[in-house]
């Protein structure tokens, strides 16, 4: 699904990303972990085509950059960390702007439909004839997630959402909803990178975990794998114990 | 949008009515139905008067009201902010600056120019001006897809002074006929409509219309963020490139031909946006009828209500922008602080 090799990115001789490898297959949900300025999102932005690395990167076995940037858009999605707050429209509108890539001057039927499934999902269809400037920075989150999930609505395999501290705002309730959604994704053989804070939820939801420090990967893997009290304890610079979920048995972080 | 086409179609036939002349009886309407007749017992002066004079101004009218709203909406999307208009940043001093430079200055280079460039002198200068005004005003205010509205609205300021002083300079060394083109200009005004300037500003307006109007969805998307826009398959850049270039384009044109007729960008998209909601895809093509109603309607007062003299139009578009302005300074009280 994507590939990319030595990526590195400096920005006034400060290295944001050190010669990070990223390796995705079809159907992986892979959650980007560390500490703040580890260079998670700038990663994502380096993945997504938003910021050119000297360092090719594969999209599908093409390099990214050759891909026109209107095919592009029904293939992946990104979900941006910092979102507007001032888009004078209706939530529907700004959910239907996803489907921008797939019509000219009406929408058609299908979609409508990929608009009203979408804020089903992320429970935000109550809304929709709100002013998107009223909402509050959780329901804005969703109302973005609705959108890029329903720009992927289309008969294509294998698509690729990028998605960058999607959680934050979100009641404990909507990020299990959310990540559940990004779960059932990724299980119809799509792919997901996540940029994620809560370690326990990508412990739990996460086929991949990549955890970064300084710009740099400090190891990567399954959850089983990555989440050591050693590799945890050194990248965040913080103690912690790790012990087994009672319930889902994946490992579960203690920090303290 | 048919309810405002039909609203137009009725302005302009009661702005065709309203004058000074007097055809005998008979509505100006009725006169001109007979000379698209072909009627032979039409004078040649109620023919002159109702074609060259009222027509030719109506369409000219039309075509730069529309061309004035359609750039003030397209800079409000790229820049995101409801206050860029032409003459608010500048575009239409740069264009009137270099249009003056051109009147009086021309004479002394025009003989060495190809004759073709040397008939449209004028136009080509004022379009250079706003361009130039346009990239100004970019740079300064615009970095890493963010608009500095402050910085936006600061750099009109200073290209408008500086196109005041200039423009001052020049009326002060100029010659009488000079003068009056330069009154002209600076006043603002449609009284000087041709029908051959009416084709050349037909010819851009339908080549910025293909171009500019199907950009509904994504100035839309420029909401987002340039990032997030380019995420939907908008190519941002060219996107960019494209409305600096033709709001140039229209702006400049409108200039050439008309002079300084302020705020029309400005207030058509405001009234759009309240009565409706900012949908591009939507008031983009409206204000492409609404600033033809309003034009026409503001000329055709300012014709009739000092008969047999006239206002010239820019006093009338201001009196009605400059309190729309204001809402939107105090709307946007706090963004802007």
């Amino acid at each position: 699904m994507i590939r990319a090799h030595q990526i590195t990115y400096k920005h006034k001789e400060f290295h944001i990303l050190d010669a990070v490898d990223v390796h995705l297959e079809y159907g992986e949900l892979l959650a980007i972990v560390g500490p703040n300025g580890a260079g998670k999102s700038s990663l994502l932005s380096v993945l997504a085509n938003e910021v050119k690395s000297k360092q090719p990167v594969f999209f599908k076995d093409r390099p990214i950059t050759d891909w026109a940037v209107q095919e592009l858009s029904r293939h992946k999605a990104k979900f941006s960390q910092h979102n507007s707050n001032d888009i004078p429209l209706e939530v529907k509108d700004v959910v239907m702007m996803g489907r921008y890539p797939y019509f000219d001057a009406q929408p058609r039927k299908e979609d409508l439909e990929a608009m009203n499934i979408m804020m089903y999902e992320t429970d935000v269809f109550h809304l929709k004839d709100r002013e998107y400037n009223t909402l509050s920075g959780g329901e804005k989150q969703r109302v973005h997630l609705s959108r890029v999930l329903a720009q992927l609505q289309n008969e294509i395999a294998h698509k690729l959402l990028f998605l960058d501290e999607p959680l934050n705002n979100l009641d404990v309730k909507h990020q299990y909803k959310a990540l559940e959604t990004i779960k059932k994704f990724t299980r119809e053989a799509n792919s997901a990178i996540v940029v994620l804070h809560d370690l326990n939820l990508a412990a739990q939801y996460a086929d991949k975990i990549l955890l970064m420090k300084s710009g740099r990967v400090a190891a990567y893997g399954t959850p089983e794998e990555v989440f050591t009290a050693e590799n945890i304890s050194s990248a965040y610079n913080f103690p912690c114990t790790i012990c087994e979920h009672p319930v889902t048995r994946n490992p579960m972080i203690i920090f303290g | 949008m048919s309810i405002s086409a039909i609203l137009l179609v009725i302005i302009a036939v009661w702005s065709l009515n309203t004058g000074v002349y007097d055809f005998g009886g008979t509505p100006a309407f009725e006169v001109l139905g007979k000379m698209m007749k072909g009627d032979p017992g039409l004078s040649l002066s109620d023919r002159y008067v109702v074609w060259e004079v009222r027509a030719a101004r109506i369409v000219m009218a039309i075509l730069i009201g529309s061309m004035l709203a359609v750039s003030g909406t397209s800079l409000q999307g790229l820049f995101k902010n409801p206050l860029a208009t032409g003459d608010l940043i500048g575009l239409t001093s740069g264009a009137t600056l270099l249009a003056a430079v051109t009147i009086v200055l021309g004479g002394h280079f025009k003989q060495y120019l190809p004759e073709a460039v040397q008939f449209s002198l004028v136009g080509i200068a004022a379009f250079i001006g706003s361009f130039l005004s346009m990239l100004l005003v970019y740079r300064i205010s615009t970095s890493g897809g963010k608009t500095n509205v402050v910085m936006m609205l600061l750099s009109g300021v200073a290209i408008t002074a500086i196109g005041f002083s200039i423009t001052g300079f020049l009326i002060y060394i100029s010659k009488d006929d000079q003068l009056r083109d330069l009154t002209f200009w600076n006043l603002g005004s449609l009284a000087a409509a041709t029908w051959t300037k009416n084709i050349i500003l037909a010819v851009v307006l339908i080549i910025s219309y293909l171009i500019l109007l199907p950009k509904g969805k994504a100035l839309n998307a420029m909401m987002l963020g340039e990032r997030d826009a380019q995420h939907l398959g908008i190519n941002v850049e060219r996107l960019k490139k494209q409305i600096i270039i033709i709001t140039a384009l229209m702006i400049g044109s409108c200039v050439a031909f008309s002079g300084t007729i302020g705020f029309v960008g400005l207030i058509v998209p405001y009234i759009l946006r309240l009565l409706f909601k900012s949908d591009y895809a939507f008031i983009l093509p409206l204000s492409a009828i609404c600033g033809s109603i309003l034009l026409l309607t503001a000329d055709t007062f300012s014709r009739s209500i000092v008969e047999p003299s006239e206002l010239p139009v820019g006093i009338l578009t201001a009196l009605m922008g400059g309190p729309i302005f204001i809402a939107i300074l105090i709307k946007s009280k706090k963004s802007l602080s």
